[in-house]
């Protein structure tokens, strides 16, 4: 595998990172109490993700791939309920963008992909409140 | 006059030049003949098949050790609520990683084929056979070595058994969390 499929996926990830910092900020306008702390601490973890993976881009000689303005939402988002169910939508996307790292020949990347994907399916869970057997993979 | 060979010099020669052919063709089987001698016994397993195996017997343990966990004496209810759907995971992760085993047929039966008793995690993660009550912090810890162990072992596997190893990694770590939620124990 060369080195513009690592920064295929690493622009994959970093998309799914800004899509889920946007859709952070609407869940947010939602949520009050441990909800609310748990977003904003979940989506602080994204920018910071966003901010290595852009380096990671760099580093590799591209140019990270910018953030769009709008994202379009999966559904509605107008109470508690689906806020948390957003979030949890949104760390299934970013537990699938990092598994395409996974698959990368670079065995770095691939402990990072692996790793970043278990803390997206750990905050999934949180927000799903129930675990998977298989995150990221929709039919293993 | 037709250019035909007739059919009787045709197989006169054959009788007197195919055990030449055949001889020297024998003489130099090993330089003609690069691939494996079929003769030669059962090819040696693959790396992905050595690397299944082992994560197919840790994933064995771990389910033993649930059982353990659930039917043991001390297993209450609460517990059983908790740990029986994190269990129903694993045995899903095993169907997998089975699914994903392509043995030559006889190949002798290896570890992880053979039924074992209920068995404990180890300091190491690993897991050791053995009476006695299994607690959440085993179980916990025993989550933590299997994901640990997991992405040990993407480096050297293919993309789509590595994909299959980092979910199933990532499926252990939210146990972890779980269990430490829960309390239980």
């Amino acid at each position: 595998m060369t080195a513009s499929t690592a920064v295929s996926a690493l622009q994959a990830a970093l998309a799914a990172e800004n899509a889920a910092i946007f859709g952070y900020g609407v869940a947010g306008a939602h949520l009050a109490g441990n909800s609310l702390a748990a977003a904003e601490q979940d989506w602080t973890t994204h920018n910071e993700a966003r901010d290595t993976l852009a380096a990671m881009i760099r580093q590799l000689g591209a140019a990270p791939a910018a953030t769009q303005a709008f994202y379009q939402l999966p559904f509605r988002v107008h109470d508690a309920a689906s806020a948390t169910a957003l979030a949890a939508y949104l760390e299934d996307g970013v537990t699938r963008a990092y598994l395409g790292l996974v698959a990368v020949s670079d065995q770095q990347l691939r402990r990072f992909g692996a790793l970043a994907m278990q803390g997206a399916a750990q905050r999934a869970a949180f927000w799903r409140g129930s675990t998977q057997a298989f995150p990221g993979l929709s039919t293993p | 006059m037709p250019d035909i060979v007739p059919r009787r010099r045709i197989l006169l020669a054959s009788a007197t030049t195919l055990p030449l052919l055949l001889a020297t063709a024998g003489c130099r089987s090993s330089s003609l003949f690069a691939g494996p001698d079929p003769l030669a016994g059962r090819p040696p397993l693959g790396h992905d098949v050595l690397t299944l195996q082992a994560v197919i017997a840790s994933e064995e343990s771990m389910i033993n050790l649930y059982r353990a966990a659930i039917n043991g004496d001390s297993g209450t209810t609460a517990q059983s609520r908790t740990l029986g759907p994190l269990l129903a995971q694993h045995e899903q992760h095993l169907a997998q990683l089975r699914a994903r085993l392509i043995e030559p047929a006889g190949t002798p039966a290896t570890p992880s084929q053979a039924s074992r008793p209920a068995a404990s995690a180890g300091g190491d993660g690993s897991a050791s056979t053995g009476p006695g009550r299994v607690t959440t912090a085993q179980l916990r810890a025993a989550e933590r070595a299997s994901a640990a162990s997991l992405v040990q072992r993407l480096a050297t596997v293919e993309p789509a058994l590595a994909q299959l190893f980092a979910s199933i990694a990532a499926s252990d770590a939210t146990h972890v969390t779980v269990l430490a939620e829960k309390g239980l124990g």
